[in-house]
Formats: structure tokens, C-alpha cells, sequence
């Protein structure tokens, strides 16, 4: 029986996600559910005078209104949340911070009567001046969003590097500093300076965010759409001031997620309203509430970048404003993976980073596949082929030259390993698109600005990401009679196949078919502890911690086969669902072992942590346990009459380390590809004075078919001396918007440094290039 | 308002109370516990509430449940159950999903596809599918699994 690791294995669920039958927490029921609806906030930011509910809650068939009359002085409920600081209220208390910020909570017998209980609520606001852009929210002056922070409670995140800027809008700095970065610019042959710019733009996750919660004998039962279960169990444990284990989260397969799903959302008021209802209560999110849940950060990225002579990169700084919107979120995370993301994978000895999570009147950001990254690259690799092309270089050649190798030294002073842009991800991307050395660039081929108005250009790009380190998973398994096996993790099926490829790896470590394994959905009264089901590390954290449980439970499997066959373990091996004496024909099955022994079943367990972290003051240290690391190329054909980008060709290239499951690493790299299709081109969400003016899906484009470039190509790249897993779940999101933009700057000379690439924004370029 | 309504859906007739607004997305949903059906948009963008209705694609959140009367409604639910359709064995041996929140949408409007068109293009299947949204970004593996239903069908049919 050959090892399942590394084959097409099909979904573990196939059949049942073909006949519509996969358990979606949006079809989730309980007898004498009530269906509850929100009450939003009309202002970007106001105080609160009154909230009267008085009259919704006569309305026949309302159990439950939930408002802040509720949670003023009640000593039962702390009403603030939040994964790093408890910012944020369960439902308005003081003041309404964005357009959409939750304020009232009716649950009633079905959706109508809710609504119709929604309108007659009463709130008196005092609008206050609001700002919605982070670079403004610093200046002085600028209205404050949060007076005070609130008192740390409980703990957070051990990798979560915190300088909060109390009283001002600055959530949380980052910083990172390495060498002597003004010598660094003082030494320097040519000094560049650019700023980047991105838009906040949503996941949308086809099925919404849905919870729903039953409060009972001192016991909270919550049923969430959630990335992050044991985050919300801890959460809502410090809401009700329980302890963990009489909080209790289930989570089914979710209808995709991509971070929008990471960190508390919805439970936290869908809890509350239930236990004041006294029944379970139900909110399922229409698109448009969807839309207010967490966006991608803005960014306004500046970037200085000192070159030598040779054209190495001898300093770099970079000033980021990550736009937090109204509460924190994971926001004070992210700011740090987009801080020194920033430095790209290059070699620079001198790096300075300030990195800054800045409030501002909007929705939340939150976690976005590609994690601050995307903003970084957007920067980074921009800048990095308008330097080429100062400097007269090949792009591609000017990043062979400045890439990591092994035994460099990465900005947070750690050694990287394992470094494969050169001869393998370059080298990939390059012949994908048939790149001609030293004839692709825009400045190579003056002769493209002869005629035509349809020109053509191509563009490669690599990008660098880490993995949330430290970080911890465990797991358990249960080694049954009958010889299959049951595996407890709280890993969250969203779509990336994480229960198959588990399924996999468990199979491999247990000696048995893939058929014999199943793997549990997260619910934390029995699935053991995961930090998150984020940050492209299920495969390999949990994986491990997967394959440590089996291993545990088949060395104890091997001391009763040993009893049984009077013999020493260390002489026996499993093959094939059987326990075997090392060079002979004598064996017994897993089922004769544990029947024989009359244990039952043998239980398992494994726990994977790893370590690092940086340092507050130089963000120096161990960033990632090891470095994700992808690839992109692509041509575009820009109509100079239009100024639309077609991508003609884009290819991929993510390493992998040790694929598990090929066909499943491909759907992951081409989701991360079209991903940044959208956000190159279209995605963004506009606001108008903090009214969010496209949260539908008529407004708000997100990638079909005909977006699909027509020569689409990925390959999850391994490499025999790296046995490890990595994750590919959203390293390849980050490369695709510079490509685009260095690609259509190579077809028509016109450079874009605000995303999206809109035919609006290419044709005003045309205008003034032709001026 | 309450009003009586006869809906046909997938073979059975039933006779259900429905709010004249809601749409044959809520009733299917909430009275017929088809959960194949899922909304996705709310305005017929995505795709992801598909049905067939006389065998014709529609977005079952832009259509009031009162005006389904009388027509033939089909949801995924409907195909093989006990042996996989054609389609639906595509879909699985082309691992033509992630989060598979859309493939009960895209199913439906590629039977619709193949029965118009027996041996599509891959440029035909893009355009028909095109208003099917699949935010994972499975489109390659869809378009092979739709090219390959399309082998499968017709083989079937020539033994048949």
C-alpha cells in the first residue's frame, strides 16, 4: 500500500459537496430558534444620547431587543471584545465609530417581525467630526476614535509586538531596525523615493457570516462560521466571565473564508441576545451586512531604497499606514508581517520599518488572504522595476541579483534556509512566459512606443510571507477495533481541503488506507487546542501535530503487539494495517492487537509548537518558523483607446517544500491568483463621507470566468533537500498586482502606484504621458 | 400577507403558505429544507441560489415564490442521489470545488448547458458559466470537469 502523501486524493466529502449536502453552519437549526437582525449605525461617528427600544419590544413575536441599556453597569457581562485589545463593544456603548457599527439587536420569531422591530427602535445620536483616511487621522487635530484604551484583560497572542499610541489614532507601531540605515542612504550611489497605494477591499466569502447560540444552565453553545474556534471560546469565556469549559464552539465546513472568518465577529452579540432571549438565536448576514464585517487594510506605503553602485540594495525605509478602520481587530498582528514584509525577499543591510495600525471612521480590517503582504509587494515590487530601469538592468536580472540565498540574513536579523527564488521560482516563472533576457522591459524596447493601441508587455515578479510563529496545534486520534481511525482536530474546513490533506498525512504516519481515517470537525468541548486555522499553517502545523498523535497512538499499539508476539517493539513495524516483526512473515492486524489487548481504542495526542518572535523596540528575532516564498509572471495587452488590461497569460509559482496533495495545491495557487486578478484590476471598496457605496455584488466585482486570463498556469514547486511542508494557501496573492502593473508599465510606459488598475486611472496616464 | 401556493419541486407536488414577498429561494430554504440552494448576493450576481425551473436556469432570489406556481422547479437535490449524475462525477474526479458553496449552482446551469449544446467549447462554457461565481477561484478544474460531463453524456447516450 503505497503512502496517500503526494497523490490526487479527491475531497474526503466529495460526494456530499456535489449533492448540496455539505453541513454549512447557515443550515444549522434548533427547535424554538429565533431569528435576530441588526440595528446599524447612519453615522460615521456619533455619540449616543438614547437608545429606546421600548416600543420594538412590544411588537408580537419580539423575545429579545439587546442594546447597550442592557450592558451599561451589569456586572455579568464585560461587553467588550476583541482578539489583541478589547476595543471593541458587543454593541454600541458610547459612541458609533463607522457607518454600519452594530447598535441594537433584535431577536424575534422570524426575520420580518425582526425588521419590522429594527425600525421602531430609537437612537439619539450627536454626530461628531469623522476621518477616514490614516494619514489624516494622525495629524493633530484629527478626531479621536478611541479616547482611552481599554485595561489589557486576559492574554493574547504570544508573537503580537505592542506600542499602542494612547490618545492619538495610532492603534499600534511597529518597528523594525537593523544595521545603520541613514549610513546605509549616505553611502549610497542613488537614493529612490516612492509611495504606494492600496484600497480596502472585501473577502466576500460566498456563504456570509452566520452564528448561532444557545445560552443554557450556565452553558454557552455557539455554532459559528469562525476560522478561529479556541480564539472566540476565549473570548466569549471573558464576556460572560465563564470558564472555557462552559463555552463551547462548533464550527461546521464554511463556505469559504479567507481571514474574514479569523477572530470574533458575530458571536459575541449573537451570545449575548440568546441569553437574554433565554432561546437560541440565529444571525445570518445578508451581503450587504457582509460588506461591514473586516475589509483588507488600506495602505499608503512610502518607500526609500538606497542603491550601491553595483546596484545592490544597501538601505531601505519604509513608512506604512495600514488603515485599521474603527476597532482593532487583528490589526496590531498584521501591521507587523506587513512591516517587514516590506524589505521584500532581498538581501539589504540597513532597514528601517515604522509600520502603523491607524483608526480611522470605516469597517474594520481585519486578516486578508495575504496577510499585509499584498500591500508590501505592492510597494516593493513596483519600486523594484522602476529602480531596474533607472539603473538600465533587466528587472528580472536585477532581482536575481538582490535576491535572498541560503545563509542570508533576512531584515528581522534571522538566517533564512531554504531560499529557492533562484534556479528554481525564477527560473519556473521565466520560462513560463518565454521571457527574452535583457528585451521585456518597457526601457529595452524603445521601439513599443512606436504604434498601435493594443500594446504588450510582460512583468515577473517574487514575493516572501511568513507563517504566525510561535504557534501551537494540537491534535488527538483514536486508534479504533475495528482499525480506523478517528482524528480530533479543531483544523476548520473552508474550502482548502485541510480535512482531506490531514486525512492524508494521518494515513501515511497510521499504516492505513485513506478510507480508513475521518476527521472531526472543530468543537472545543473535544477537539484539543488550535491557535488558528489561518496564515497558511493547517497543512504543516497541524499536520505535524496530526502525524505526532499517530505516531503516539501506533508506538502504543506496537507495546501490545510486542506483549502479544513476546517480543521487543523496537523489532516490530506497521505496513499495511498490520503490525509486523522486522524482516518476517509474522504479523497481526490492528484489529487483533486491540481486541486481544481489550483496551477499547488507543487514544493518540500531539502537540506541535514552535518558537520565535521579535524583538518591540528592533523588531529583530525569528519572524516565521520558515519563509513562504512564491513567484509570478504574466503578459498583459493594454488598449491605449480604452485603457483595459487584458491578461493574456499569468503564470504561478509557489514553493511547496512537500506536496501533499497536488491537485488540491493547484486549486489553492490558482484562488490566490485570481485573487489578485480582482485586486489588480477592479476590486476596491469606495466610500462616500464613510458611506460604504458598493457593498453589493452588482458594484462590488469580484472574478468570474471571463476574468480568467486565458493561459492560466500554476506549479506548487518542491524541492527534494526540504521535506517540510509549507503552506501555499495565499503566498501567491501577493506577487499578482505589481506584476499586472509592471507588465501593463512595460506594454504602454504608464506607471500606476495606486491599485486598482482601472481603465480610468490607465487612460488619464496615456493623457499626461502623451502631453 | 400569507397566500397558498402549489410548488412542484423535484417531482413533488406540495402545497405551502408563503409570504407573497418572499422569494422561491426563502421557501425552498425554509418550507422544503433545500439547502443545495444557498444565497450568495441577493440580487442575482452570483449564481449560488441557481435552480432550474422547466429546466432553464434562474436565480432563485429574484424570483417571488408565488410566481414558481405550477412550473417544474429542480434543485441539485433532484440528481443522483443514489449514484452521482454524470455531471456531479465530473465535478468530483476534476476536483471542480473548494468550498463547494457554488457547486450546486454551477451544476445546474451546466445541465442546462449541455443539453443546448451537447459538445460546447471551452469558450462557450466560460460564457455560459459566466454568470456563475466561484469567489475560491476553482474555474480551471470547472471548465475540465463541464468538458468532461460533456464526454461522459454523450457517451452515455451512444450506449444507451
Amino acid at each position: 500500500m503505497a503512502s496517500p502523501v503526494g497523490q490526487n486524493v479527491g475531497y474526503i466529502d466529495g460526494g456530499e459537496r456535489v449533492r448540496g449536502q455539505v453541513s454549512y453552519v447557515l443550515n444549522a437549526e434548533l427547535p424554538g430558534c429565533l431569528t435576530a437582525k441588526v440595528l446599524r449605525s447612519p453615522h460615521a461617528h456619533a455619540r449616543i444620547l438614547n437608545v429606546d427600544t421600548s416600543k420594538a419590544e412590544k411588537v408580537p413575536g419580539v423575545v429579545a431587543v439587546l442594546s447597550r441599556n442592557d450592558l451599561i453597569d451589569n456586572p455579568e457581562l464585560y461587553p467588550y471584545f476583541g482578539p489583541v485589545i478589547r476595543d471593541t463593544p458587543v454593541v454600541a456603548m458610547d459612541k458609533v465609530r463607522f457607518v454600519g457599527d452594530p447598535v441594537a439587536a433584535v431577536a424575534a420569531l422570524d426575520e420580518d417581525i425582526a425588521q419590522q422591530a429594527l425600525d421602531l427602535i430609537e437612537v439619539e445620536y450627536e454626530e461628531l467630526p469623522a476621518v477616514f483616511d490614516p494619514e489624516e487621522a494622525l495629524k493633530p487635530g484629527a478626531p479621536i476614535l478611541h479616547e482611552s484604551f481599554p485595561p489589557q484583560r486576559g492574554a493574547t497572542f504570544a508573537d503580537i509586538v505592542f506600542n499602542p499610541g494612547e490618545g492619538s489614532n495610532v492603534l499600534n507601531h511597529f518597528k523594525l531596525r537593523k544595521g545603520d540605515v541613514e549610513k546605509g542612504f549616505a553611502e549610497a550611489d542613488r537614493v529612490f523615493e516612492h509611495t504606494f497605494r492600496s484600497p480596502p477591499v472585501q473577502h466576500v466569502p460566498l456563504e456570509p457570516h452566520v452564528t448561532m447560540a444557545q445560552v443554557e444552565a450556565g452553558r454557552i453553545t455557539i455554532w459559528s462560521g469562525t476560522q478561529t474556534p479556541h480564539v472566540i471560546r476565549a473570548q466569549i469565556a471573558d464576556i460572560f466571565q465563564a470558564p472555557l469549559s462552559q463555552v463551547r464552539i462548533i464550527v461546521h465546513t464554511l463556505g469559504g473564508a479567507y481571514g474574514s472568518k479569523c477572530y470574533p465577529k458575530l458571536e459575541p452579540l449573537v451570545s449575548v441576545l440568546a441569553a437574554k432571549a433565554k432561546r437560541p438565536v440565529k444571525l445570518v448576514l445578508r451581503r450587504e451586512e457582509d460588506f461591514l464585517t473586516c475589509t483588507k487594510h488600506q495602505s499608503i506605503i512610502h518607500l526609500k531604497t538606497g542603491i550601491d553602485k553595483e546596484g545592490r540594495i544597501v538601505a531601505r525605509k519604509a513608512t506604512c499606514y495600514f488603515n485599521a478602520g474603527a476597532y482593532s481587530d487583528i490589526s496590531p498582528r498584521l501591521i507587523k508581517n506587513g512591516g517587514y514584509a516590506t524589505s521584500g525577499p532581498y538581501r539589504i543591510p540597513n532597514v528601517w520599518v515604522d509600520s502603523y495600525a491607524v483608526y480611522t471612521n470605516i469597517v474594520s480590517a481585519g486578516a486578508f488572504r495575504g496577510y499585509g503582504v499584498s500591500q508590501a509587494a505592492w510597494a516593493y515590487e513596483s519600486q523594484m522595476d522602476m529602480i531596474a530601469e533607472a539603473l538600465g538592468r533587466d528587472p528580472l536580472e536585477y532581482r536575481e541579483f538582490n535576491v535572498l540565498h541560503d545563509g542570508d540574513t533576512f531584515c528581522t536579523g534571522e538566517t533564512v534556509h531554504d531560499m529557492h527564488y533562484r534556479g528554481l521560482l525564477l527560473d519556473d516563472a521565466k520560462k513560463a512566459i518565454n521571457w527574452q533576457d535583457g528585451k521585456e522591459a518597457w526601457w529595452q524596447s524603445p521601439a513599443r512606443t512606436a504604434s498601435g493601441t493594443k500594446r504588450r508587455g510582460k512583468a515577473i515578479t517574487c514575493v516572501i510571507k511568513g507563517s504566525v510563529t510561535p504557534s501551537t496545534s494540537s491534535a488527538s486520534c483514536k486508534l479504533n477495533e475495528d482499525g480506523s481511525l478517528n482524528v480530533l482536530t479543531s483544523s476548520v474546513e473552508m474550502g482548502q481541503g485541510a480535512k482531506t490533506a490531514l486525512a492524508q498525512l494521518a494515513a501515511e504516519a497510521a499504516a492505513l488506507p485513506f478510507e480508513a481515517i475521518s476527521i472531526s470537525e472543530p468543537d472545543t468541548d473535544s477537539t484539543p487546542y488550535d491557535q488558528q486555522t489561518s496564515s497558511s499553517r493547517t497543512t504543516y502545523s497541524m499536520g505535524t501535530a496530526v502525524t505526532m498523535a499517530v505516531n503516539d497512538a501506533i508506538d502504543q499499539l506496537k507495546a501490545l503487539a510486542a506483549d502479544q508476539l513476546e517480543i521487543s517493539p523496537e523489532d516490530l513495524e506497521t505496513r499495511d494495517g498490520r503490525v509486523w516483526v522486522k524482516d518476517s512473515s509474522r504479523s497481526l492486524s490492528y484489529v487483533d492487537v486491540i481486541r486481544r489487548s481489550r483496551v477499547g481504542n488507543i487514544l493518540g495526542n500531539g502537540t506541535f509548537a514552535t518558537t520565535g518572535g521579535l524583538d518591540p523596540e528592533t523588531g529583530q528575532g525569528v519572524g516565521s518558523v520558515h519563509w513562504h516564498h512564491a513567484a509570478a509572471a504574466c503578459e498583459v495587452e493594454v488598449d491605449t483607446e480604452t485603457g483595459k488590461v487584458d491578461i493574456l497569460q499569468f503564470h504561478s509559482s509557489c514553493f511547496a517544500g512537500r506536496v501533499v496533495n497536488p491537485r488540491l495545491c493547484e486549486l489553492q495557487i490558482e484562488g490566490s491568483t485570481l485573487f489578485g486578478v480582482g485586486q489588480s484590476l477592479f476590486e476596491e471598496m469606495l466610500y462616500d463621507d464613510g458611506h460604504l457605496s458598493n457593498p453589493n455584488l452588482s458594484d462590488y466585482m469580484i472574478p468570474s470566468f471571463e476574468d480568467v486570463p486565458p493561459r492560466l498556469s500554476v506549479a506548487a514547486i518542491e524541492h527534494s533537500a526540504a521535506g517540510e511542508v509549507h503552506g501555499i494557501g495565499e503566498t501567491s496573492v501577493p506577487p499578482v498586482m505589481p506584476c499586472v502593473a509592471n507588465a501593463v508599465y512595460n506594454a504602454t510606459g504608464v506607471r500606476i502606484t495606486e491599485l486598482p488598475l482601472t481603465p480610468e486611472k490607465i487612460l488619464r496616464a496615456l493623457k499626461e504621458q502623451g502631453s | 400577507m400569507k397566500k397558498l401556493v402549489t410548488l412542484r419541486v423535484n417531482g413533488w407536488e406540495q402545497e405551502v403558505a408563503v409570504q407573497t414577498h418572499h422569494t422561491l429561494l426563502d421557501v425552498l430554504r425554509n418550507e422544503f429544507k433545500l439547502f443545495s440552494v444557498r444565497e450568495g448576493c441577493g440580487i442575482g450576481m452570483c449564481g449560488a441560489c441557481t435552480v432550474l425551473i422547466d429546466g432553464e436556469p434562474i436565480s432563485s432570489c429574484l424570483l417571488l415564490a408565488p410566481l414558481a406556481a405550477g412550473k417544474e422547479i429542480t434543485t441539485v437535490e433532484a440528481l443522483g442521489q443514489e449514484k452521482l449524475h454524470p455531471i456531479q462525477q465530473a465535478f468530483v474526479d476534476n476536483t471542480a470545488f473548494q468550498c463547494s458553496y457554488c457547486t450546486p449552482g454551477f451544476i445546474l446551469t451546466t445541465k442546462r448547458l449541455l443539453e443546448e449544446n451537447p459538445d460546447p467549447t471551452p469558450g462557450e462554457v466560460k460564457e455560459y458559466l459566466a454568470g456563475n461565481l466561484c469567489r475560491c477561484g476553482s474555474y480551471l478544474k470547472i471548465l475540465d470537469a463541464v468538458l468532461d460531463a460533456a464526454k461522459r453524456l454523450q457517451q452515455e447516450k451512444a450506449t444507451a
